[in-house]
Protein backbone atom coordinates (compact mmCIF):
# COMPACT_ATOMS: atom_id res chain seq x y z
CA UNK A 1 0.00 0.00 0.00
CA UNK A 2 1.14 3.53 -0.73
CA UNK A 3 2.80 4.88 2.41
CA UNK A 4 2.16 8.86 1.20
CA UNK A 5 -1.64 7.84 -0.20
CA UNK A 6 -1.85 6.57 3.61
CA UNK A 7 -0.62 9.24 5.01
CA UNK A 8 -3.15 11.43 3.05
CA UNK A 9 -5.96 9.29 4.42
CA UNK A 10 -5.19 9.59 7.54
CA UNK A 11 -4.97 13.60 7.35
CA UNK A 12 -8.43 13.54 5.77
CA UNK A 13 -10.02 11.61 8.60
CA UNK A 14 -8.20 13.43 11.58
CA UNK A 15 -9.46 16.43 10.12
CA UNK A 16 -12.64 15.80 9.37
CA UNK A 17 -13.31 13.24 12.24
CA UNK A 18 -11.55 16.22 14.34
CA UNK A 19 -14.39 18.65 12.59
CA UNK A 20 -17.16 16.82 12.36
CA UNK A 21 -16.77 15.38 16.54
CA UNK A 22 -16.90 12.00 15.46
CA UNK A 23 -13.30 10.95 15.92
CA UNK A 24 -11.04 9.77 13.00
CA UNK A 25 -11.57 6.31 13.62
CA UNK A 26 -14.92 6.42 11.94
CA UNK A 27 -13.56 7.48 8.79
CA UNK A 28 -10.57 5.70 8.56
CA UNK A 29 -11.20 1.94 9.11
CA UNK A 30 -13.77 2.77 5.87
CA UNK A 31 -11.03 4.45 3.98
CA UNK A 32 -8.35 1.63 4.96
CA UNK A 33 -10.82 -1.42 3.44
CA UNK A 34 -11.66 1.06 0.32
CA UNK A 35 -8.13 1.13 0.19
CA UNK A 36 -7.54 -3.16 0.30
CA UNK A 37 -6.75 -3.78 3.59
CA UNK A 38 -8.56 -6.52 5.40
CA UNK A 39 -11.20 -4.99 7.87
CA UNK A 40 -9.57 -6.45 10.48
CA UNK A 41 -5.87 -4.92 10.20
CA UNK A 42 -7.66 -1.81 9.67
CA UNK A 43 -9.49 -2.13 12.85
CA UNK A 44 -6.30 -3.25 14.96
CA UNK A 45 -4.04 -0.04 12.72
CA UNK A 46 -7.04 2.51 13.87
CA UNK A 47 -7.42 1.66 17.43
CA UNK A 48 -3.94 2.59 17.71
CA UNK A 49 -3.93 5.61 16.15
CA UNK A 50 -6.96 6.36 18.76
CA UNK A 51 -4.77 6.48 21.24
CA UNK A 52 -2.84 9.46 19.81
CA UNK A 53 -5.37 11.32 19.15
CA UNK A 54 -7.38 11.29 22.08
CA UNK A 55 -4.50 11.32 24.51
CA UNK A 56 -3.28 14.63 22.38
CA UNK A 57 -6.69 16.24 22.88
CA UNK A 58 -6.84 14.76 26.35
CA UNK A 59 -3.58 16.57 27.58
CA UNK A 60 -5.21 19.86 26.59
CA UNK A 61 -8.38 19.84 28.24
CA UNK A 62 -6.89 18.11 31.70
CA UNK A 63 -4.94 21.42 32.18
CA UNK A 64 -7.98 23.32 31.73
CA UNK A 65 -9.53 21.63 34.42
CA UNK A 66 -12.48 20.70 32.60
CA UNK A 67 -11.72 16.85 32.53
CA UNK A 68 -13.49 15.43 35.91
CA UNK A 69 -10.70 12.79 36.66
CA UNK A 70 -12.88 11.10 38.82
CA UNK A 71 -15.48 10.31 36.87
CA UNK A 72 -13.00 9.36 34.21
CA UNK A 73 -11.47 6.96 36.50
CA UNK A 74 -14.58 5.61 37.70
CA UNK A 75 -16.29 4.77 34.07
CA UNK A 76 -13.54 3.40 32.60
CA UNK A 77 -12.88 0.14 34.64
CA UNK A 78 -16.40 -0.20 32.83
CA UNK A 79 -14.86 0.89 29.18
CA UNK A 80 -11.66 -1.24 29.43
CA UNK A 81 -13.46 -4.37 30.23
CA UNK A 82 -15.81 -3.74 27.19
CA UNK A 83 -13.10 -3.35 24.93
CA UNK A 84 -11.44 -6.24 25.86
CA UNK A 85 -14.05 -8.17 25.16
CA UNK A 86 -15.39 -6.26 22.02
CA UNK A 87 -11.47 -6.42 20.59
CA UNK A 88 -11.66 -10.30 21.63
CA UNK A 89 -14.93 -10.96 19.64
CA UNK A 90 -13.18 -8.55 16.67
CA UNK A 91 -10.24 -11.27 16.23
CA UNK A 92 -12.50 -14.23 15.79
CA UNK A 93 -15.00 -12.30 13.98
CA UNK A 94 -16.46 -12.85 10.07
CA UNK A 95 -15.14 -9.57 8.15
CA UNK A 96 -18.70 -9.37 6.99
CA UNK A 97 -20.48 -9.17 10.23
CA UNK A 98 -18.48 -6.66 11.19
CA UNK A 99 -18.64 -4.38 8.10
CA UNK A 100 -22.44 -4.79 9.50
CA UNK A 101 -21.82 -3.40 12.36
CA UNK A 102 -19.88 -0.63 11.89
CA UNK A 103 -22.01 0.78 9.11
CA UNK A 104 -24.64 0.34 11.89
CA UNK A 105 -22.99 2.21 14.71
CA UNK A 106 -21.60 4.71 12.35
CA UNK A 107 -25.10 5.30 10.88
CA UNK A 108 -27.02 5.56 14.72
CA UNK A 109 -23.84 7.60 15.76
CA UNK A 110 -24.22 9.83 12.76
CA UNK A 111 -28.03 10.14 13.59
CA UNK A 112 -27.51 11.60 17.19
CA UNK A 113 -24.53 14.15 16.03
CA UNK A 114 -27.28 15.00 13.41
CA UNK A 115 -30.62 15.84 15.57
CA UNK A 116 -28.26 16.96 18.93
CA UNK A 117 -29.87 18.89 21.02
CA UNK A 118 -28.89 22.53 20.87
CA UNK A 119 -30.98 23.11 24.49
CA UNK A 120 -29.14 24.84 27.26
CA UNK A 121 -27.49 22.23 30.07
CA UNK A 122 -29.36 22.10 33.73
CA UNK A 123 -28.05 21.12 36.42
CA UNK A 124 -29.34 17.52 36.83
CA UNK A 125 -32.10 16.37 39.72
CA UNK A 126 -29.78 15.92 43.02
CA UNK A 127 -27.33 13.05 43.20
CA UNK A 128 -28.73 9.16 44.24
CA UNK A 129 -26.49 8.26 47.14
CA UNK A 130 -24.18 5.88 45.13
CA UNK A 131 -23.22 9.02 42.92
CA UNK A 132 -22.31 10.51 46.20
CA UNK A 133 -20.23 8.30 47.55
CA UNK A 134 -18.58 8.06 44.04
CA UNK A 135 -17.10 11.81 44.83
CA UNK A 136 -19.05 12.59 41.56
CA UNK A 137 -19.54 16.43 40.97
CA UNK A 138 -16.51 19.35 40.14
CA UNK A 139 -17.13 22.60 39.07
CA UNK A 140 -15.21 24.25 35.95
CA UNK A 141 -14.98 27.79 34.51
CA UNK A 142 -17.03 28.76 31.66
CA UNK A 143 -15.07 30.95 29.39
CA UNK A 144 -17.99 32.12 27.19
CA UNK A 145 -20.58 32.67 30.59
CA UNK A 146 -17.51 34.03 32.45
CA UNK A 147 -18.40 31.82 35.62
CA UNK A 148 -17.97 28.91 37.26
CA UNK A 149 -20.47 26.26 36.82
CA UNK A 150 -21.06 23.45 39.39
CA UNK A 151 -22.42 20.11 38.51
CA UNK A 152 -22.84 16.66 39.94
CA UNK A 153 -23.05 13.31 38.14
CA UNK A 154 -26.60 11.09 38.24
CA UNK A 155 -27.23 7.80 37.73
CA UNK A 156 -23.41 6.30 37.81
CA UNK A 157 -25.02 2.85 38.72
CA UNK A 158 -26.55 2.62 35.05
CA UNK A 159 -23.59 4.98 33.62
CA UNK A 160 -20.93 2.40 34.52
CA UNK A 161 -22.66 -0.71 32.99
CA UNK A 162 -23.86 1.27 29.80
CA UNK A 163 -19.76 2.89 29.77
CA UNK A 164 -19.17 -0.96 29.28
CA UNK A 165 -21.19 -1.30 26.31
CA UNK A 166 -19.36 2.00 24.61
CA UNK A 167 -16.51 0.61 25.00
CA UNK A 168 -17.00 -2.79 23.45
CA UNK A 169 -18.23 -0.97 20.41
CA UNK A 170 -14.99 1.07 20.82
CA UNK A 171 -12.60 -2.76 21.18
CA UNK A 172 -14.81 -4.06 18.34
CA UNK A 173 -14.16 -1.30 15.86
CA UNK A 174 -11.29 0.37 16.62
CA UNK A 175 -12.74 3.42 16.88
CA UNK A 176 -12.91 6.09 20.03
CA UNK A 177 -16.90 5.83 20.10
CA UNK A 178 -17.32 8.73 21.96
CA UNK A 179 -20.00 9.78 20.05
CA UNK A 180 -21.71 6.63 22.35
CA UNK A 181 -19.96 7.92 25.54
CA UNK A 182 -20.85 11.76 25.15
CA UNK A 183 -24.60 10.35 24.77
CA UNK A 184 -24.41 8.58 28.02
CA UNK A 185 -22.58 11.10 29.51
CA UNK A 186 -25.23 13.74 28.73
CA UNK A 187 -28.40 11.60 28.54
CA UNK A 188 -27.63 9.42 31.69
CA UNK A 189 -25.58 10.62 34.23
CA UNK A 190 -26.78 14.52 33.23
CA UNK A 191 -22.84 16.13 32.88
CA UNK A 192 -22.59 19.06 30.98
CA UNK A 193 -21.52 18.49 27.31
CA UNK A 194 -17.97 20.38 28.04
CA UNK A 195 -17.31 18.08 30.94
CA UNK A 196 -18.85 14.79 29.11
CA UNK A 197 -17.18 15.63 25.64
CA UNK A 198 -13.02 15.98 27.82
CA UNK A 199 -14.15 13.21 29.77
CA UNK A 200 -14.75 10.76 27.37
CA UNK A 201 -11.21 11.62 25.73
CA UNK A 202 -9.79 11.26 28.58
CA UNK A 203 -11.40 7.45 29.20
CA UNK A 204 -10.28 6.63 25.35
CA UNK A 205 -7.11 6.37 25.27
CA UNK A 206 -6.73 3.28 27.84
CA UNK A 207 -10.00 1.97 26.60
CA UNK A 208 -7.98 2.13 23.31
CA UNK A 209 -4.97 0.66 24.89
CA UNK A 210 -7.00 -2.36 25.96
CA UNK A 211 -8.31 -3.20 22.63
CA UNK A 212 -4.49 -2.58 21.16
CA UNK A 213 -3.41 -5.29 23.65
CA UNK A 214 -6.00 -7.51 21.78
CA UNK A 215 -5.02 -7.21 18.27
CA UNK A 216 -1.47 -6.92 18.95
CA UNK A 217 -1.49 -9.97 20.29
CA UNK A 218 -3.43 -11.66 17.27
CA UNK A 219 -0.17 -10.06 15.38
CA UNK A 220 -2.92 -8.20 13.21
CA UNK A 221 -0.72 -4.70 14.02
CA UNK A 222 1.60 -3.59 10.87
CA UNK A 223 3.42 -1.11 12.38
CA UNK A 224 4.67 -0.31 8.81
CA UNK A 225 0.88 1.08 8.25
CA UNK A 226 0.38 1.88 11.42
CA UNK A 227 3.49 4.40 11.58
CA UNK A 228 2.48 6.79 8.77
CA UNK A 229 -1.35 6.19 9.96
CA UNK A 230 -0.68 7.67 13.58
CA UNK A 231 1.04 10.75 12.15
CA UNK A 232 -1.36 11.32 9.41
CA UNK A 233 -4.62 11.55 11.70
CA UNK A 234 -2.77 13.28 14.63
CA UNK A 235 -1.38 15.95 12.30
CA UNK A 236 -5.35 16.61 10.54
CA UNK A 237 -6.85 16.62 14.11
CA UNK A 238 -4.75 19.18 15.31
CA UNK A 239 -5.09 20.77 11.83
CA UNK A 240 -8.89 20.53 11.92
CA UNK A 241 -9.25 20.90 15.54
CA UNK A 242 -7.20 24.57 15.52
CA UNK A 243 -7.13 25.93 12.16
CA UNK A 244 -10.34 24.49 10.07
CA UNK A 245 -12.93 24.73 12.99
CA UNK A 246 -12.56 28.93 12.24
CA UNK A 247 -13.20 28.28 8.90
CA UNK A 248 -16.14 26.38 9.00
CA UNK A 249 -19.49 26.80 10.01
CA UNK A 250 -23.15 24.71 10.34
CA UNK A 251 -23.32 24.53 6.56
CA UNK A 252 -20.05 22.62 6.00
CA UNK A 253 -20.07 20.47 9.14
CA UNK A 254 -23.14 18.71 7.54
CA UNK A 255 -21.98 18.36 4.45
CA UNK A 256 -19.16 16.04 6.43
CA UNK A 257 -22.05 14.49 8.36
CA UNK A 258 -23.11 13.40 4.84
CA UNK A 259 -20.18 11.96 3.74
CA UNK A 260 -20.28 10.32 7.19
CA UNK A 261 -24.38 8.61 6.25
CA UNK A 262 -22.36 7.91 3.08
CA UNK A 263 -19.74 5.54 4.75
CA UNK A 264 -22.10 4.07 6.88
CA UNK A 265 -24.36 3.20 4.04
CA UNK A 266 -21.26 1.87 2.11
CA UNK A 267 -19.92 -0.22 4.90
CA UNK A 268 -23.56 -2.22 5.70
CA UNK A 269 -24.15 -2.60 1.74
CA UNK A 270 -20.48 -4.32 1.79
CA UNK A 271 -21.30 -6.61 5.08
CA UNK A 272 -24.58 -7.52 2.81
CA UNK A 273 -22.60 -8.32 -0.17
CA UNK A 274 -20.60 -10.32 2.15
CA UNK A 275 -17.68 -8.29 2.75
CA UNK B 1 -6.57 29.76 33.81
CA UNK B 2 -7.36 27.25 36.48
CA UNK B 3 -10.21 27.08 38.29
CA UNK B 4 -8.97 26.30 41.51
CA UNK B 5 -6.19 27.35 43.57
CA UNK B 6 -2.68 26.02 42.86
CA UNK B 7 -2.33 22.99 45.34
CA UNK B 8 1.23 21.48 46.36
CA UNK B 9 0.47 19.26 43.58
CA UNK B 10 -1.96 18.91 41.10
CA UNK B 11 -3.32 15.99 39.65
CA UNK B 12 -4.54 17.49 36.35
CA UNK B 13 -1.09 19.04 35.65
CA UNK B 14 0.35 15.89 36.16
CA UNK B 15 -1.83 14.13 33.84
CA UNK B 16 -1.71 16.81 31.03
CA UNK B 17 1.47 17.17 31.05
CA UNK B 18 2.16 12.75 31.12
CA UNK B 19 -0.32 12.53 28.10
CA UNK B 20 1.30 15.55 25.98
CA UNK B 21 5.03 14.58 27.00
CA UNK B 22 4.14 10.91 25.93
CA UNK B 23 2.12 11.67 22.60
CA UNK B 24 4.58 14.87 21.38
CA UNK B 25 8.11 12.39 22.07
CA UNK B 26 5.91 9.45 20.53
CA UNK B 27 5.22 11.30 16.98
CA UNK B 28 8.64 12.69 16.56
CA UNK B 29 10.40 9.26 17.10
CA UNK B 30 8.02 8.07 14.14
CA UNK B 31 8.32 11.16 12.17
CA UNK B 32 12.00 11.26 12.35
CA UNK B 33 11.82 7.43 11.98
CA UNK B 34 10.12 7.86 8.72
CA UNK B 35 11.92 10.62 7.37
CA UNK B 36 15.45 8.68 7.75
CA UNK B 37 14.05 5.44 6.12
CA UNK B 38 13.42 7.55 3.26
CA UNK B 39 16.38 9.64 3.23
CA UNK B 40 18.67 6.52 3.31
CA UNK B 41 16.60 4.19 1.41
CA UNK B 42 14.38 6.61 -1.16
CA UNK B 43 11.11 5.18 0.10
CA UNK B 44 8.40 5.80 3.00
CA UNK B 45 7.64 2.10 2.61
CA UNK B 46 8.66 0.24 6.28
CA UNK B 47 8.68 -4.12 5.76
CA UNK B 48 7.72 -4.22 9.01
CA UNK B 49 5.41 -6.54 9.97
CA UNK B 50 5.10 -7.89 13.48
CA UNK B 51 4.69 -11.21 15.03
CA UNK B 52 1.74 -11.83 17.19
CA UNK B 53 2.97 -10.49 20.70
CA UNK B 54 2.05 -8.68 23.85
CA UNK B 55 2.62 -5.30 24.68
CA UNK B 56 5.30 -6.26 27.28
CA UNK B 57 7.15 -8.34 24.22
CA UNK B 58 7.15 -6.09 21.88
CA UNK B 59 8.52 -3.18 24.24
CA UNK B 60 11.34 -6.19 25.26
CA UNK B 61 12.36 -6.33 21.66
CA UNK B 62 12.54 -2.64 21.32
CA UNK B 63 14.83 -2.28 24.73
CA UNK B 64 17.18 -5.18 23.16
CA UNK B 65 17.98 -3.68 20.05
CA UNK B 66 18.87 -0.81 21.66
CA UNK B 67 21.20 -2.19 23.82
CA UNK B 68 22.85 -3.80 21.37
CA UNK B 69 23.16 -0.24 19.44
CA UNK B 70 21.15 -1.10 16.23
CA UNK B 71 19.45 2.44 15.96
CA UNK B 72 17.89 2.06 12.56
CA UNK B 73 15.21 3.89 11.38
CA UNK B 74 12.57 0.58 12.15
CA UNK B 75 13.25 0.97 15.31
CA UNK B 76 12.75 4.84 15.66
CA UNK B 77 9.35 4.13 14.44
CA UNK B 78 9.21 1.02 16.73
CA UNK B 79 9.87 2.84 19.44
CA UNK B 80 7.65 5.91 18.74
CA UNK B 81 4.64 3.47 18.65
CA UNK B 82 5.88 1.84 21.99
CA UNK B 83 6.23 4.89 23.57
CA UNK B 84 2.86 5.89 22.97
CA UNK B 85 1.66 2.41 24.12
CA UNK B 86 2.96 3.13 27.34
CA UNK B 87 1.38 6.49 27.80
CA UNK B 88 -2.18 5.98 28.79
CA UNK B 89 -0.85 3.09 31.01
CA UNK B 90 1.99 5.73 32.65
CA UNK B 91 -1.30 7.94 33.27
CA UNK B 92 -3.02 5.46 34.99
CA UNK B 93 -0.42 4.85 37.38
CA UNK B 94 0.13 8.59 38.19
CA UNK B 95 -3.54 8.92 38.89
CA UNK B 96 -2.99 5.45 41.30
CA UNK B 97 0.18 7.42 42.89
CA UNK B 98 -1.84 10.93 42.99
CA UNK B 99 -4.87 9.02 44.73
CA UNK B 100 -2.46 7.20 47.14
CA UNK B 101 -0.26 9.46 48.00
CA UNK B 102 -1.17 12.85 47.22
CA UNK B 103 -5.18 12.86 48.12
CA UNK B 104 -5.22 9.92 50.30
CA UNK B 105 -8.42 8.95 48.90
CA UNK B 106 -8.74 4.71 49.52
CA UNK B 107 -11.66 4.66 46.89
CA UNK B 108 -10.12 6.21 44.07
CA UNK B 109 -6.61 4.40 44.61
CA UNK B 110 -8.18 0.98 44.51
CA UNK B 111 -10.33 2.43 41.45
CA UNK B 112 -6.89 3.16 39.58
CA UNK B 113 -5.39 -0.18 40.60
CA UNK B 114 -7.82 -2.23 39.65
CA UNK B 115 -7.40 -0.69 35.84
CA UNK B 116 -3.49 -0.65 36.24
CA UNK B 117 -4.06 -4.14 37.13
CA UNK B 118 -5.93 -4.96 34.58
CA UNK B 119 -4.09 -3.09 31.94
CA UNK B 120 -1.20 -4.43 32.87
CA UNK B 121 -2.34 -8.23 33.15
CA UNK B 122 -3.15 -7.45 29.51
CA UNK B 123 0.11 -5.60 28.31
CA UNK B 124 1.68 -9.09 29.38
CA UNK B 125 -0.33 -11.52 28.83
CA UNK B 126 0.99 -14.26 26.27
CA UNK B 127 -0.31 -14.16 22.80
Amino acid sequence: MSVPLLFAVSILAGSVGAMSGMGGGVILVPALTLLGLDIRRAIAISIVSVIATSSGAASAYVRDHITNLKIGMFLEMFTMLGALLGASIAVVSEPRILFLVFGAVLLVSWATLWLQRKEEWHPAAPPDSFSRWLELDGVYRDRRLGCDVRYHAVRAWLGGPLMFGAGLVAGLLGIGAGALKVLIHDLVMGLPPKVSTTTSNLIIGVTALAGTSVYLRAGLVDPGLAAPVILGITVGAFVGTRVLVRLTNRTVRRVFLGVLAVLGVEMLLRGIRGG
Amino acid sequence: MTVRPAKHIDAASIIGLTLLVGVVSSLALIAIGLAWHWARWGTLELDYTLPATSVGGFVLADVRQLELGEVRPRLLVSLGIVVLLLTPWVRVLASMLYFAIVERNAKYTCFTAFVLALLTWSLLGSP
